[in-house]
């Protein structure tokens, strides 16, 4: 006869009853599960006199029923073929059993029957929950105690001595080792070290060296451009010294062409020569002029006396014409000669005054009609001759504005 | 002997620096200044003059007698030099003078400016333009009057570089005065026959300015005559003396052409000159008459050549080489050859006269780079026919060796006449050849060479030389756009 065996796992229970006080922390309620009624299946929808060809929500789905067995298989399948390839432990070898073994801290007496025990109790009202007590299953063992006397075992000092060998050997050894390493770690410090100082000694040299190289690029460079410079000062100093000569010997000529020019333009002048031409020139000429006009003004005033004389002597002879006439002629004959010597002079006159008085004396001399004929044409060779004179002075004077020019261009 | 007196290798770029920036002239000119001026601090004074750099400005004064068209040529003068004018209207009518101001009252009362005062004008005038502008110079109309004023500007150092009078007869003048006629507003000359304006305007406001009567003509000329011919005297070296008879634009011309004219000057000069021409015409006789007279080291470049080939130097080789293949020698060659001779101390010194050489545009820019550019170049035209009468008419006598020209030099006798030869260089075909080579590079040769002086070669050989030789002496002519 099967007997009912339900196992499971302890678990708590879904118990509604609460037997503590709440706790401090209320968990959490679940959230209320609810629908919207729109979609609710169990809520038919539509017309509810239409036949009614879905099954009601209760029962099953034939299609979905065969779905689900089908699923089922399908994931009994599943589950068979994942537990066939789970990792199992494997066959026993022939002639060995696998025996379980409890692996637990504690062990537990697995017995077929289950050993049940009602009990039953009663908390506190509202109490704090105690804490949890710590799981310690039953003793399920027997103590067991056992005497060993001395000498009964073993010997200890015979048998420690192999196991004190040892052990002291493998320490010394250890030591050794460790000795032997520290000494060989010290060994290549002092290695290091050395050639460390050997490294730094090489180094100190090779900078030194370098040092000296650098030296002599340096001195080298400076000695080459010293020598650069020297050179090009030489240069410098030769090209000067030509340009010097040949500035020289291009304007060896300057001064004597300056001077030269200088007296073509005019610049330098004879002093004699421009004060002889600004100086005594103009007073020459002054005093030429001064003495034309003397004897200008003398010749006018003989003019005028012989002017005076001949209209006494015409006045005088005016009145001895009304006496005898006979006596005058013979004497008219001389005195003819005189008069027209008179009227000579007469005709000196206006050429030597200017041309307006001319004119009033030639009318003047009009007035005696006898001596119109000759003294005419003597008149004019004289007139000639005194126009000759005084055209004489005014080619003076021009020759005497000429003259300083010619003074001076000498 | 310490090394500033011994004698020195002058590298050839100071000569050549010297004239080319005419160092000496401005020398003169600053030497010049100073001495008229005598400043208290001569170096800033020089430092200044230096800074205006106005040493080749034109100053020049333009004489004539009244209506020989001075103010006319004057003003064209002016605008086409780009220069002042002074006038005495002008000088007298300045606003910011007081000298000007009294000038104005004196001329106002007695019609007449006193000498003093004028030139202390021009001096004023003249030297506010030194000072404002660099470049400009000066043109003075119809200053000095009389032989006072010209001494006294002599005395201020106010010396001109030419001087232009025009000359003409009275009886044109008096006539022509009558037809003057004056803008007021723009104060222009214009004449009735001669010079009418353009604009019916500028007509409608002519007036006749006073004093043009016949009379007053003739007197002011007589006064003209009696005065100038005191002051020419004192320009007479640079003066030029044009007619005033002619049209106004040739009169103007001959202003033009004396004012670009720059006197000789004192420069010591060492002549580089180079001859340009076909063959045969006579580059070989004028420059061997020129370096007998004046001492010049004459570089015929065939025969510098040759020369090199006798020398046996390794040059001399390789020159025999192209001599042998009759193929032109090149360019780097030949320029070795020629720096030899070029730079030896002797024409250095005395100077060269180099023909043959360059004979198209890469030699002669060579030249120019090697340092030894010329600078007197000659260009002999020689028309062909000319060439071939004086080249293939050459003959040789092979007994004696005397030369004969059929034309110019013929042989004495028949006898020597049947004998002679010719070289076959002078046949008619190579002589073509040769001209037709030198025509085609002349072109690009007279453009590089700017300066250079065209000659006609068609003459008699002195002819030519006294050519050459004015062109030599002569500062190079300026040219004016």
């Amino acid at each position: 006869m099967a007997t009912y065996t339900y196992t499971s796992r302890p678990r708590a229970l879904p118990c509604q009853r609460r037997r503590y006080r709440d706790s401090l922390l209320q968990p959490e309620e679940e959230p209320v599960r609810y629908g919207n009624i729109m979609y609710d299946r169990r809520v038919i929808r539509g017309n509810t006199y239409a036949l009614q060809t879905g099954l009601l929500p209760g029962q099953p789905d034939p299609v979905e029923l065969q779905r689900k067995q089908q699923a089922k298989k399908k994931a009994l399948a599943k589950k068979r073929a994942q537990e066939q390839l789970k990792p199992r432990t494997p066959e026993p070898v022939e002639g060995r059993k696998h025996v379980d073994v409890q692996t637990e801290l504690y062990l537990e007496e697995i017995a077929d029957r289950v050993i049940e025990v009602d009990m039953e109790c009663q908390t506190d009202a509202f109490l704090d929950r105690p804490p949890t007590p710590l799981f310690i299953p039953a003793r399920t063992n027997k103590d067991v105690a056992t005497e060993i006397l001395e000498g009964e075992l073993f010997d200890f000092d015979l048998e420690v001595k192999p196991m004190l060998e040892v052990l002291v050997g493998k320490t010394i050894e250890q030591s050794l080792l460790e000795v032997m390493e520290e000494e060989e770690l010290a060994n290549l410090q002092a290695s290091q070290c050395a050639y460390e100082e050997m490294r730094n000694v090489e180094l100190a040299e090779v900078q030194r060296l370098e040092e000296q190289k650098r030296r002599h690029e340096e001195e080298k460079e400076r000695r080459k451009r010293q020598q650069w410079e020297i050179v090009h000062k030489q240069n410098e100093t030769s090209q000067k010294i030509a340009a010097c000569a040949f500035a020289q010997r291009y304007l060896a000529d300057l001064l004597p062409s300056v001077f030269s020019s200088l007296r073509d333009s005019g610049y330098f002048y004879d002093p004699i020569k421009r004060d002889i031409e600004l100086g005594f020139l103009p007073w020459l000429m002054n005093e030429v002029e001064k003495t034309i006009d003397y004897s200008l003004v003398g010749r006018t005033v003989l003019d005028m006396l012989i002017r005076e004389v001949v209209e006494k002597r015409l006045n005088s002879y005016e009145r001895k014409e009304g006496s005898p006439p006979s006596k005058w002629e013979e004497e008219l004959e001389i005195p003819e000669r005189k008069r027209d010597s008179t009227i000579n002079y007469l005709t000196q006159e206006p050429s030597t005054l200017q041309a307006q008085k001319r004119l009033s004396d030639t009318e003047y001399l009009r007035a005696p009609s006898i001596d119109r004929g000759p003294p005419t044409q003597e008149r004019k060779p004289v007139e000639e001759e005194f126009q000759g004179p005084d055209d004489d002075a005014e080619m003076r004077r021009s020759l005497d504005t000429e003259d300083p020019t010619g003074a001076s261009e000498l | 002997m310490d090394a500033t007196s011994a004698p020195h290798r002058i590298p050839a770029e100071m000569p050549q620096y010297g004239e080319a920036n005419n160092i000496f002239d401005l020398m003169q000119s600053m030497l010049e200044q100073l001495l008229i001026h005598q400043p208290e601090d001569p170096i800033p004074f020089m430092i200044e003059h230096l800074h205006r750099d106005n040493d080749h400005v034109p100053k020049i004064i333009i004489l004539g007698p009244p209506a020989s068209g001075k103010t006319t040529i004057a003003m064209w003068l002016c605008k086409h030099l780009n220069t002042n004018l002074l006038t005495k209207g002008s000088l007298i009518r300045k606003e910011s003078s007081s000298l000007a101001t009294e000038a104005q009252k004196l001329y106002q009362r007695f019609k007449k400016v006193p000498d003093m005062l004028l030139i202390q004008l021009v001096q004023e005038r003249l030297s506010e333009v030194e000072l404002r502008q660099e470049g400009e110079g000066w043109i003075l109309d119809g200053i000095p009057e009389t032989r006072e004023q010209g001494l006294m500007m002599q005395t201020l150092g106010l010396a001109p570089k030419h001087v232009i009078i025009l000359n003409a007869p009275d009886s044109v003048l008096i006539e022509r005065n009558l037809g003057k006629r004056i803008d007021p507003v723009t104060r222009e000359i214009y004449h009735t026959t001669f010079d009418w304006p353009q604009e019916s305007e500028v007509q409608n406001r002519l007036v006749q300015p006073e004093g043009i009567s016949e009379m007053e003509t003739a007197q002011k000329l007589l006064e003209y005559h009696r005065s100038i011919i005191r002051v020419l005297p004192a320009y007479s070296k640079v003066l030029k003396a044009i007619s005033a008879d002619q049209p106004c634009v040739d009169v103007f011309y001959q202003a033009l052409t004396h004012v670009q004219t720059s006197h000789r000057s004192n420069a010591p000069f060492t002549p580089r000159v180079v001859l340009f021409g076909p063959m045969g015409s006579g580059k070989r006789l004028q420059a061997a008459l020129l370096a007998q007279k004046y001492g010049l080291v004459h570089v015929c470049f065939g025969q510098l050549l040759k020369e090199t080939v006798q020398g046996q130097s390794r040059l001399g080789e390789l020159i025999q080489s192209f001599f042998e293949k009759e193929m032109p020698v090149p360019d780097n060659i030949v320029m070795k050859v020629l720096k030899q001779r070029l730079s030896q101390p002797d024409c250095l010194q005395r100077g060269w006269v180099l023909h043959g050489f360059p004979r198209d545009l890469d030699q002669a820019q060579m030249l120019a780079s090697m340092g030894y550019s010329p600078n007197r170049v000659f260009f002999l035209n020689v028309p062909l026919d000319s060439i071939l009468e004086r080249l293939t008419l050459r003959r040789v006598d092979p007994v004696t060796g005397e030369r004969y020209h059929l034309m110019y030099k013929p042989p004495p006798t028949l006898e020597i006449q049947a004998r002679l030869l010719q070289n076959p260089k002078d046949s008619e075909e190579w002589v073509k050849l040769k001209t037709d080579l030198f025509y085609r590079n002349s072109v690009e040769l007279e453009q590089f060479y700017k300066q250079a002086i065209t000659l006609n070669g068609d003459q008699d050989p002195y002819t030519v030389f006294e050519y050459l030789e004015s062109g030599i002496i002569n500062p190079l002519p300026k040219k004016v756009l």
